[in-house]
């Protein structure tokens, strides 16, 4: 259960924000203005929320809970979801709210949040940013998936990965855009998702599929480096 | 050139034959009108118009005549899961269905006190096939076990996700997709205006509003138009005759007779009420409850927004009033002012289905008691059956009429069959009722031969299930029989060769049973969530 406050300079004046290590996920949820970014580095596909089988937009960083092929931030070209950068923030209305047992928050160590005069330190104001960013991007990103599921263009992806070792894994409950129905769109709908800056996320995303090739590679390597060489064993 | 445009060879041959006087007519079927603006009416103009779309508005029309008079007969509130396949033909959203027509999940029904009437006497009709049902037939497995298990709990997870009150599906599984397999609860009044609204808006029918005061029939016998006093004169082609238990054009017109059925299943009277949940926390159940009485049974159906019961009875057997006063007790306090509705029903179905160039669909074509939801998928198999083979023209409309008939003679004839199991594997004796329902002479000789041979084989994939006209597969004479304590000879033959295949099946079920316990959401709830947030297309 997570221990949430609201933020302001009384209760929080002697707060720190601290360095940790990321937390470590397998599907990291995405806004559209940084499919880019992401395309670049791993798979963008859409999956489920839970509680409302609502589509949301995710970057694959491994293909088990926990798993992260794509290593720290500079091995993905700098890339770091918003959604990675605002641990522990939350916003509750227009007001941030913290979960104040989030091991990012200390009383010793890291930068303060306030300053002296009660204003928000540099850290607070980078992640007032992301905050920001994220709320809109979300807004927009739900925009994004309303327009493709209007003219039908989500489809289910079966990905099915055969590891070097025999093991095998299916993903289940991922979805992509459809090149063929994006192909059969007439005029009128393909010119109205280009004007709505939508055409160019739905290739993209189309686009990032290549990844999963490169994400499966990756992890049989893994597993050959942590793998005893055969013979050695007994 | 049906459509009369002309074309030269055309006019070659009326040059070269100027004096040919018996040409062969082809007279093209364009004009489908049908009569009655309920369920079956709806339905069947939905599922004709989504097959034949794009030919509408190029010379074919789907019309809906509906008297603006006639109170629709809301049939039956529980499916099967066809209805699931038909909808999604149609072209209707799933989500839209739950909130236009106070839409609950079914998954079966729960027949209590139908085998022995004592308080723990219950048994499951899912609609999950057995556990590697295609590989391998459990029965003779469960049987040499005799462990207690029910057959139901041995070989399927439903009848324990219904005991929890559990869903078919979450919010994340696509519309008309299915975690348990499931069919629906809705309300027939609801119902028929939802299509409506689909059918007119999205599929191009025509609907029109207005009495039939007339029949006129043309010189060969085939009916060749409506008169109304609203609408004029209405021409057609195929007449589908979806009026419910006036039968107009079926009966009235065509003087098809109908035949009675009433000698095997005795219920004749209904007796129905609505009861509202006692609070918006209640759980609402996912099954159809069939509870059987002193001359007949009480249906229970969870709708989203209240339950709908009713007293299915025999009045030969009980007399109006007790059967109310059967129907009050299973209520309770909390409908005791609630208002009881009449109902006269009568068992049986018209002698043809098809007759020239009008086919009859619905309460029109006939009747049984709700007992596994049968009315609306008889109309779902005609109306599909109608569409699929819609004649070319009007010469061969006969030959597609006798094979109509021949296939919705041997449904109705299963189903009599199936309902009549029910009734004939009691061992209750405490009334008239239940002991003339085991009288050789009220069982049809098709059913005799079967329980006979299911005395010493189980049925599984053999010949008598194998044709695709079927409506219950064998795996729901499985449930009943073995829910109800029937009992097949075990032959050592049975069990050999497949016994790992059985070992394996019925872990597997026990796997699956508690990985769906686990992982589905309470009824009402996804229902909320499907109110709130709709499911997603796919």
């Amino acid at each position: 259960m997570p221990n949430l406050q609201l933020l302001n300079p009384q209760s929080h004046a002697g707060l720190r924000l601290r360095t940790t290590e990321e937390a470590a996920s397998h599907f990291v949820q995405i806004v559209i203005a940084e499919f880019a970014a992401a395309a670049a580095c791993c798979p963008i596909l859409f999956s489920k929320e839970p509680a409302t089988g609502a589509f949301y937009a995710g970057a694959v960083f491994g293909f088990k809970a926990g798993e992260n092929l794509l290593g720290e931030v500079e091995e993905r070209g700098g890339f770091k979801p918003l959604t990675l950068q605002r641990e522990g923030f939350f916003l509750s209305d227009r007001h941030i709210a913290i979960d104040r047992d989030h091991a990012r928050f200390s009383e010793h160590e890291g930068e303060l949040l306030f300053d002296a005069a009660a204003a928000p330190g540099t850290a607070l104001r980078a992640i007032q940013r992301v905050l920001g960013d994220l709320h809109s991007g979300l807004e927009q990103t739900k925009a994004f998936i309303a327009a493709l599921a209007n003219l039908k263009l989500i489809e289910p992806i079966d990905v099915s990965l055969h590891f070097d070792d025999g093991e095998r894994i299916t993903l289940q409950g991922l979805y992509t855009v459809s090149l063929d129905r994006l192909r059969e769109l007439d005029d009128a709908a393909a010119l109205g998702l280009f004007r709505a800056g939508h055409l160019q996320f739905a290739y993209t995303m189309t686009a990032s599929i290549k990844q999963i090739g490169r994400l499966a590679h990756i992890r049989n390597r893994r597993k050959e480096l942590h793998q005893p060489p055969q013979g050695l064993l007994g | 050139m049906w459509d009369g445009h002309e074309d030269v060879s055309q006019r070659q041959v009326d040059i070269l034959f100027p004096l040919l006087s018996h040409r062969v007519m082809v007279q093209p079927v364009k004009n489908i009108v049908i009569v009655g603006g309920g369920t079956a009416g709806w339905l069947t103009a939905g599922v004709i118009a989504a097959k034949h779309r794009s030919r509408i508005g190029n010379g074919f029309s789907v019309t809906l005549v509906e008297s603006p008079t006639t109170p629709i007969i809301g049939v039956g509130e529980g499916t099967w899961p066809t209805l699931r396949s038909t909808l999604a033909r149609i072209g209707v959203s799933e989500t839209e269905f739950f909130r236009q027509c106070d839409v609950a999940f079914k998954q079966g029904a729960r027949f209590k006190g139908w085998t022995t009437g004592a308080a723990d006497d219950f048994y499951y009709h899912p609609l999950m096939l057995p556990q590697s049902f295609g590989q391998v037939n459990l029965v003779p497995h469960w049987l040499a076990r005799e462990d207690g298990r029910s057959f139901c709990d041995a070989v399927c997870a439903q009848g324990r996700i219904c005991d929890d009150g559990l869903a078919p599906k979450t919010i994340a599984t696509a519309e008309f997709e299915a975690v348990a397999n499931y069919s629906y609860h809705l309300d027939a009044a609801k119902f028929a205006p939802f299509l409506q609204a689909h059918c007119c808006d999205k599929l191009k029918v025509r609907h029109v509003l207005a009495d039939v005061r007339k029949v006129n029939l043309a010189d060969n016998g085939d009916i060749r138009s409506l008169d109304t006093p609203q609408a004029g004169e209405i021409e057609g082609d195929l007449f589908v005759d979806c009026t419910g238990f006036k039968a107009l054009l079926i009966g009235e017109t065509l003087g098809v007779p109908f035949k009675d059925c009433s000698d095997v299943l005795f219920c004749d009277r209904a007796l129905a009420l609505q009861l509202p949940y006692p609070s918006e926390a209640t759980p609402i159940a996912c099954q159809t409850i069939s509870t059987a009485q002193s001359a007949g049974w009480i249906w229970d159906i969870g709708l989203s927004t209240r339950r709908g019961i009713g007293h299915v009875y025999s009045s030969r057997h009980i007399s109006d009033d007790d059967a109310e006063r059967e129907l009050r007790t299973y209520v309770g306090q909390a409908g005791k002012d609630l208002p009881v509705r009449k109902l006269a029903i009568r068992s049986g179905y018209r002698e043809t289905f098809w007759k020239r160039n009008c086919v009859a669909v619905g309460l029109a074509a006939g009747f049984l008691e709700p007992l596994e939801a049968s009315a609306i998928v008889l109309v779902e198999l005609s109306a599909k059956l109608i569409a699929e083979q819609m004649p070319a023209c009007r010469e061969v409309m006969d030959l597609i009429a006798a094979r109509f008939n021949a296939t919705t003679h041997y449904r109705w004839g299963r189903i009599i069959d199936f309902l009549k199991l029910h009734y004939v594997l009691t061992k209750r004796k405490d009334s008239a009722f239940w002991k003339d329902n085991v009288l050789p002479e009220t069982i049809p000789d098709r059913l005799k031969d079967l329980l006979l041979l299911w005395s010493h084989q189980s049925p599984w994939f053999h010949d008598e299930f194998d044709r695709v006209e079927e409506v219950f597969p064998a795996a729901s004479y499985q449930y009943v029989l073995y829910g109800m304590g029937f009992r097949t000879q075990l032959e050592p033959s049975a069990l050999a060769g497949d016994a790992k295949n059985a070992e394996r099946a019925m872990r597997e079920n026990v796997t699956q049973t508690e990985r769906l316990r686990a992982g589905l959401p309470r009824h009402r709830d996804l229902i909320r969530k499907i109110i709130e947030h709709g499911m997603q297309a796919v």
